[in-house]
């Protein structure tokens, strides 16, 4: 660390301590100190108009201009190979990771088995109670082929059926636009369709999809009722919810929040000292959702795209740098870092 | 790296004059060149690692958070030394009160001294053009620290070119809160009063009315789209004059007025998401590009939920405060720029595509 810094160690007490060879510094002797450090004048000051100043500053400027060119070549040149290596370097590292991520894909494959998904997470100390995952509606197919409307359920049924899988009894869906929530009918029964192929007609959890300002949507007469005519089975049955987010839920409905306070507040129902972050914590969880414990990304950099911020607060959030596209590998190895971290909450 | 202690020779060696001098050289060349490509506007940091970096090499838990005030002065050089406009840094969460008191106070203390040493030195702080602001909840720090932070901020309020943000006591929610807070203010203090208008044989509601009916013909079209930009328009001041006349104008629902209040407020629904931004503690610094958070913990812990949650860049190293350096920050700055550059790449790609399928 102090080999990096380029601070002579006597530079080094001086700082620190606010001493120099045993003696107290004075603040004029400080600056004297820093002055090595420092950059130059601001060529912007207010006072460059003033014509006093003009002389000596051009006397500056011709010093400046010798060297001027030489640096700037050095720092064009430093610039582009500082580039150059780091663009290579990145491609590499991006390559390698996904030779790497291909690899373990094939030996680790879940083979749309819960159990398989069961055994991967049976170590692990804890689950999040509420998983949440950011997913990209791609209009054009370059990747994959997971583009569209039909992409996107596609993605979402498999985290669906992987969360199931691993006992996760609550997953949060946000994709920017909201498209799917235009289908909540059509979605359930994707899902539902691709639980059953997990787990076969008779074990598949039973599965309740929602979008805030929308009815839940869980068709009452298909799984729940043969589960009711044997008492025992229903228990044992767990239960899915899958709750859809869009951008919409996010800046804008705190807005919407703040509308409405605003006009009960011109009508004299709600007192200012009355606003606090207990009433605006429990208006949002109550109506678009509550803190995930984990969010899992599957973009190769961490960008929340608009995500509710409220909720974000102590959220953990994983992404699998370099991957590109909804993966198994990334939704297991997030669950596997979820469990090792320590809740510290500001202690 | 082991004890800090372990590695004496080298530490010699790296600190003899002339090769501290070199590597200053080095670093001023890293840094003009880093300045060759685009440079983030805004930056944040959770200096997070101090205690862990202090336990990890058995030194007071005070001495760690010295080790990262160190840490900081290096990073803020970088920083506007690069052309970063905005540093924010997460200095004290409201929840960090919880730690022990010895802590706490040790803390503080630190930050007075800091301060009071900074605000000594006003001259060379001109040289950066940086001015210090303290977010949070003022009214949790002890009156003279507070004096300290008033005077620093009072001593360098002239300087434009840079910031520094300092988040003192603060959580993101109770920024957020306090914004909603001051929107419902401004939004339910009436504007003025009417002085009671069924005197008049004019009645102003009827006359708004005409008013309206006539601008309704005018340009309804026009309304429409000057309501679209003016939600997309970045200037504050004039948005809000403008929100103001508009709404005081026409958004006024006259049979309300007629009813029982005599109060005229301004109509909620021109709230939008500029507005809370307006008064978040951030309002007029440019958006948040980056977010570095070290230690590893890949959290947010209440900290610019607001402001990171669009586009921003986040980024989660695995390196301590203390440690963190140029050397740390460099790959984090060029895989930034990096990544601008395909942003934009692409952005003229498809710019050229709908191009084409125009013309086609």
């Amino acid at each position: 660390m102090a080999s990096a810094t380029g601070i002579t160690s006597a530079q080094e007490t001086a700082f620190r301590r606010g001493t120099f060879q045993g003696k107290q510094l004075t603040p004029q002797q400080r600056e004297e100190l820093m002055k090595p450090f420092l950059p130059s004048e601001p060529t912007s000051s207010p006072d460059r108009e003033i014509k006093k100043a003009a002389a000596s500053r051009r006397r500056k400027s011709v010093h400046k201009k010798r060297t001027g060119p030489i640096h700037a070549s050095i720092h064009f040149f430093v610039y582009h190979v500082i580039a150059l290596l780091f663009s290579v370097f990145f491609r590499f590292r991006r390559a390698y990771r996904l030779v790497r991520g291909k690899i373990v894909e094939l030996l680790k494959y879940h083979h749309r088995t819960p159990e398989f998904i069961a055994h991967d997470v049976k170590k692990l100390q804890k689950l999040p109670k509420h998983l949440s995952v950011i997913v990209d509606y791609q209009e054009d197919d370059e990747h994959q082929g997971n583009a569209g409307l039909e992409g996107l359920v596609n993605d979402v049924c498999e985290i669906a059926a992987w969360a199931a899988s691993a006992g996760i009894p609550f997953l949060s869906v946000y994709e920017r636009t909201g498209a799917l929530k235009n289908y909540l009918p059509q979605t359930h029964a994707s899902i539902w369709n691709t639980l059953e192929a997990y787990f076969g007609p008779r074990r598949k959890p039973t599965l309740s999809l929602r979008a805030p300002h929308l009815s839940s949507y869980s068709p009452p007469n298909t799984p729940p009722q043969t589960a009711d005519s044997n008492g025992n089975l229903k228990e044992e049955r767990q239960h899915l919810t899958v709750l859809l987010l869009s951008e919409h839920d996010g800046r804008d409905t705190i807005v919407d929040l703040t509308r409405t306070l605003a006009e009960m507040a011109q009508k004299g129902d709600v007192r200012q000292e009355q606003i606090n972050m207990d009433l605006i914590d429990a208006q949002l969880s109550d109506h678009v959702s509550s803190e995930p414990d984990l969010l899992i990304l599957f973009s190769p950099t961490v960008q929340l795209k608009g995500y509710p911020p409220w909720q974000l607060r102590l959220t953990e959030i994983f992404h699998l740098p370099d991957n590109k596209g909804v993966n198994y590998q990334v939704f297991v190895r997030a669950l596997y870092n979820f469990a090792k971290v320590e809740m510290r909450l500001g202690r | 790296m082991g004890s800090l202690h372990d590695s004496r020779i080298h530490k010699w060696l790296a600190t003899s004059p002339p090769v501290a001098w070199t590597i200053r050289q080095l670093r001023e060349i890293l840094i003009g060149s880093l300045k060759q490509g685009p440079i983030p506007q805004h930056v944040a940091f959770v200096m997070d690692g101090n205690r862990r970096f202090a336990r990890n090499h058995h030194i007071e838990t005070v001495e760690g958070h010295n080790m990262g005030f160190e840490s900081l002065a290096r990073i803020l050089e970088v920083c506007y030394k690069t052309g970063v406009t905005v540093v924010t840094i997460y200095a004290f969460s409201i929840e960090n009160f919880k730690r022990s008191k010895h802590e706490v106070d040790a803390l503080m203390s630190m930050a007075k001294v800091k301060l009071e040493q900074l605000s000594e030195h006003g001259a060379l702080l001109d040289r950066y053009g940086a001015s210090v602001r303290v977010l949070g909840q003022r009214d949790l720090i002890k009156p003279d620290v507070l004096k300290a932070v008033d005077k620093a901020v009072s001593l360098t309020a002239h300087n434009k070119k840079a910031i520094l943000n300092i988040c003192f006591p603060y959580t993101s929610r109770d920024e957020i809160t306090t914004a909603v807070m001051k929107t419902v203010e401004t939004y339910s203090t009436p504007i003025h009063n009417l002085q009671s208008p069924s005197k008049r044989t004019f009645s102003e509601s009827g006359i708004t009315q005409h008013i309206r009916k006539q601008s309704l013909k005018d340009d309804s079209e026009g309304g429409a789209e000057q309501r679209e930009s003016r939600s997309s328009s970045p200037s504050k001041e004039g948005k809000h004059d403008d929100e103001r006349s508009l709404s005081s104008s026409t958004a006024i629902n006259p049979s309300e007025k007629d009813e029982s209040h005599l109060h005229q407020f301004l109509d909620p629904e021109a709230i939008t998401a500029q507005t809370l931004t307006d008064n978040m503690m951030t309002a007029d610094a440019p958006p948040l590009d980056l977010l570095v958070r070290t230690s590893g913990v890949e959290r947010l812990s209440d900290f610019m939920l607001w402001q990171c949650h669009e586009n921003t860049s986040i980024v989660f190293l695995k390196c301590l405060w203390p440690e963190f350096d140029l050397w740390h920050f460099l790959p984090v700055l060029v895989e930034w720029q990096w990544q601008q550059k395909k942003i934009q790449e692409a952005a003229a790609q498809q710019q050229r595509s709908r191009g084409r399928s125009k013309s086609d």
